[in-house]
């Protein structure tokens, strides 16, 4: 038990002293034994994830830490153990997964490379998203965009809704001026985001969701086009800016980009909300934060475990393997279930429970291994450090409108997709 | 193969025999240290790795590059003058039996 209060000397990102704890969930290395079969859930649907996934996934774990999930077409990975050995070990576990949705709304981007190839990816976006820079340049730029959407939620008054006329236009434009599109609009952000994203998802094969993620993904390649002749002559902070001078090619910065768009934009918008929403109906916690700037890092990371806004993610064995006790086929594609591992009794007490003051474990919102998320740090900034503290402090008596009921939905993504707000104005 | 020492703060410890080249960070989680978390898999990006260095091999160490420095601002335990992230940390044999503190917090 730790009785530090240091807060780290220069990070922009301080948390409150948390409390010592080891992480050792039972080791789960996969082995060469015979496994059992993993159980077929046939009970799972698709409508009753998108409503409550937890419900469900608590079910699971309790049945076994891998199932076969007809209606997903995936095999289903829901303890805390087997996600993060999938997610450390890259030589049986594959990004790079066949058929791939995202490949075809987005491209081959870095989050489906193994390494080496991943690496170079991810190195050629240099410093913009590290902590250096973002307390060097992006916190004054985040904390002015801040200000413009929180005014424009002001203006709109009483009954405004945090997610689309606060929350989604802030992380817009902050992920806007991160890549270096200083040819779109937050709007144009918005629209490519949820397009490639729903292709990304199209697992119906619809072809109308095709259609208007083509369309933005070819939208993004103009914009991509545009701008690396202007930033190779205008170098900023950006993305881009530093992808104009890289021997990167083209297919591949656009892919990085599109990924980025998708994740670097619903993410932070959906722990905003998510984390804003879990206060108010947590009105000691509410209290807490709010007489004690350094609870809101807090809780950031117990919304994020709380629920995870990527709540799947796939990954396909490369040989045929045993992992905790069931065997898996080679080319087994798997959904690592983010939103179920992070809530697994084995590693965290009273998991369904929002607590920003339990014991601090590592959840795996972030993912880990090689393909941690890039943009934790900014995520952290913008949310954590900048709007939380200043959305408390400037609306007086923040509420959830009881005439008009808040709706949080999704499973491989999720977050608030309505969210009515009262305050004293 | 250098051994590597790692401490813990109930005055326990657990010897880890890695080849060279192999980072303090790789070898703790390899072999279940405790404290040791490693989220980004060594990339210097999330600052789940910090260890303090016994001061004897501070001068063998490589100096700190850019990326640990900014990162070692965000550890949860203090900062030191000994604090480095263990997966920027590569074995050799000048290093062997160089022991490290794991600090009590780490997330």
């Amino acid at each position: 038990m730790s009785t530090s209060t240091d807060a780290p000397a220069s990070c922009p990102f301080s948390g409150a002293a948390a409390e010592a704890s080891s992480i050792s969930p039972a080791k789960a290395r996969p082995s060469s034994e015979t496994g059992a079969e993993a159980p077929s859930a046939d009970w799972v649907t698709i409508a009753d994830l998108h409503d409550d996934p937890f419900p469900i996934y608590q079910k699971l774990r309790a049945q076994a830490p891998i199932h076969w999930v007809p209606a997903v077409n995936r095999y289903m990975v829901t303890s805390y153990a087997a996600a993060h050995e999938i997610e450390q070990n890259e030589a049986d576990f594959t990004a790079n997964e066949r058929e791939s949705l995202m490949k075809r709304s987005m491209g081959h981007s870095m989050l489906r490379k193994d390494n080496p190839e991943h690496q170079i990816d991810r190195d050629s976006y240099g410093k913009t998203l590290r902590p250096a820079t973002i307390k060097n340049h992006w916190n004054e730029i985040f904390a002015a965009n801040n200000d413009k959407y929180l005014n424009e939620l002001q203006a709109k008054g009483p009954g405004a809704d945090f997610v689309w006329d606060y929350a989604a236009p802030y992380t817009a434009e902050n992920l806007r001026l991160i890549c270096g599109f200083h040819n779109a609009s937050q709007q144009d952000m918005q629209r490519w985001s949820q397009s490639m994203i729903d292709g990304t998802g199209n697992y119906a094969d619809d072809p109308a969701i095709w259609a208007k993620s083509a369309e933005s993904s070819a939208e993004v390649d103009a914009a991509i086009a545009e701008m690396l002749p202007y930033l190779a002559k205008n170098p900023d902070h950006s993305l881009l800016s530093g992808l104009a001078s890289m021997p990167i090619p083209l297919e591949a910065i656009r892919a990085n980009l599109k990924m980025t768009i998708g994740g670097g934009l619903n993410e932070p918008r959906d722990v905003l909300a998510t984390t804003v929403w879990a206060l108010l109906n947590h009105p000691d916690q509410r209290h807490a934060v709010q007489n004690d700037d350094a609870l809101y890092s807090k809780a950031f990371e117990e919304s994020v475990r709380w629920v995870a806004p990527i709540g799947m993610y796939p990954r396909e064995t490369t040989r045929d393997l045993v992992l905790e006790g069931i065997a898996l086929p080679q080319g087994a594609r798997l959904g690592v279930v983010l939103g179920a591992a992070n809530r697994d009794p084995q590693v965290f007490d009273d998991p369904e429970s929002f607590n920003i003051f339990r014991p601090k474990k590592a959840h795996l919102a972030f993912g880990g291994g090689v393909h941690f998320c890039a943009g934790t740090w900014i995520a952290r900034a913008q949310v954590a450090q900048i709007a939380l503290p200043t959305v408390f402090r400037r609306l007086p008596n923040l509420r959830l409108d009881p005439a008009n009921a808040s709706v949080d939905a999704g499973w491989v993504f999720r977050g608030m997709t309505k969210m009515p707000v009262l305050w004293d104005s | 193969m250098p051994t590597i020492i790692f401490s813990q703060s109930d005055q326990s410890a657990t010897e880890i025999e890695v080849s060279e080249g192999t980072t303090l960070m790789r070898a703790a989680v390899s072999n279940g240290v405790a404290g040791i978390v490693g989220e980004c898999g060594g990339q210097a990006m999330c600052a789940t790795c910090h260890v303090y260095v016994d001061p004897e091999f501070s001068a063998e160490l490589d100096e700190i590059g850019e990326d640990e420095e900014e990162m070692l601002d965000c550890t949860t335990a203090a900062r030191t003058e000994y604090s480095r992230l263990g997966c920027q940390v590569k074995m050799s044999a000048k290093l062997a039996r160089i022991r490290v503190s794991v600090p009590n917090e780490q997330v």
